[in-house]
């Protein structure tokens, strides 16, 4: 099995135990924080991806990390993958679950990335604003990356809306 | 008596000399101071006489055929030296007609030398304007290179200042007020955008 067929099996496995559980929504948005926090954080990744630790002790990591924070689905998933020793391709599979539950719910995925955290009430505006600019029914994803430094970048497919203050200092050091 | 004697006696008997002094028992004298008395003079003539024929009958032909080796001898040496001397006068042609020709054959390399020499200098002499060209060339170029690039570094490093600069400004300059009209200005932007597509 090719790494792309088994990133996509285990999002299918994890997309449909989600919805099973009934749980499917809050599961998809508790996976898409925590695989952006594994992005975002060299130490949670090399404890999940390092050889040497058991993976009872980096399932119990992931049990502590995300204990009473997120439902039991979403530790329950997060800990099989990491068990099953796929730690590396948990934002590859997150991204192809929430792909898979907002194809089924005929939305169309936005990432939306900002220094400091949105509001629900900007997070309404923003997605009735992403909707309107792009005519399609949007599932918002919001993501805090100090990395941007102001302003908001969002990504809907291909389509990328770049107003960050990182881009506008990129673009003022290259004149430079 | 000795046969000598006795012939000597009887010649002296038949011969008398005028100056005679009688005989003694030490034999004749006389008072001439060079010749015998007459009894010794003829018997010692015949009696060389008889001697010298003899030697000339019997020795004779030994001593002339002695002689004749002797000759011969000294002849083949003769010719030997000439030989010899031919010889000699031979090989020192040649030589002195090898050392012409080693002679020639010296000014013959020394010349090839020379010109070999010749066109060795010459060719350094080319080399060498070619290779201080060239150095000059790249000389010159890395000089120009070095000078682009501290120009370029220099820029650089003011780019990098001047962006690390504009960083920490804006970093600074971005409190929480400004974050949230950067966010809301993007959302009123996007909203009254339509058709935005990939």
């Amino acid at each position: 099995m090719s790494g792309d067929a088994m990133i996509e099996g285990y999002a299918r496995a994890l997309f449909e135990v989600a919805r099973a559980e009934g749980t499917l929504d809050e599961v998809e948005d508790e996976l898409f924080r925590f695989a952006r926090s594994y992005e975002s954080s060299d130490a949670l990744r090399n404890a999940l991806t390092d050889e040497h630790i058991p993976a009872e002790k980096r399932q119990a990591i992931v049990e502590d990390l995300l204990g009473g924070k997120t439902t039991t689905t979403t530790i329950q998933l997060v800990s099989m993958v990491v068990g099953s020793g796929r730690s590396r391709d948990i934002p590859a599979i997150v991204d192809s679950l929430v792909a898979r539950a907002s194809s089924a719910k005929q939305l169309d995925v936005a990432e939306v990335r900002t220094a400091v955290a949105l509001t629900d009430d900007q997070q309404a505006r923003l997605k009735a604003a992403l909707e309107n600019a792009t005519g399609k029914s949007i599932n918002l994803k919001t993501v805090v990356d100090p990395s941007v430094v102001g302003g908001v970048v969002a990504t809907i497919g291909d389509t990328v809306i770049d107003d960050t203050v990182r881009t506008r200092i990129e673009q003022l050091k290259s004149r430079l | 008596m000795s046969l000598f004697s006795v012939a000597t006696l009887a010649a002296g008997r038949v011969f008398p000399g005028a100056e005679e002094i009688p005989f003694d028992d030490k034999g004749y004298t006389t008072i001439n101071p060079i010749l015998p008395p007459l009894k010794e003079l003829i018997p010692g003539t015949m009696a060389s006489i008889i001697v010298f024929t003899l030697l000339a009958w019997k020795a004779g032909p030994i001593i002339r055929e002695s002689l004749r080796k002797r000759t011969a001898g000294i002849q083949k040496q003769l010719d030997d030296a000439t030989a010899a001397k031919a010889a000699a006068e031979t090989e020192a042609v040649r030589i002195r007609q090898a050392q012409g020709d080693i002679d020639a054959e010296r000014g013959r390399l020394y010349a090839e030398a020379d010109a070999q020499a010749e066109a060795l200098l010459a060719d350094g002499r080319v080399r060498l304007a070619a290779e201080v060209a060239e150095l000059e060339a790249r000389a010159d170029a890395d000089i120009a290179s070095a000078a682009g690039r501290s120009s370029d570094e220099l820029r650089s490093e003011i780019a990098k200042h001047s962006g690390s600069a504009v960083d920490a400004i804006v970093r600074d300059t971005l409190d929480d007020a400004a974050q949230q009209e950067l966010i809301e200005n993007f959302i009123a932007r996007v909203g009254a955008s339509q058709g935005v597509t990939s």
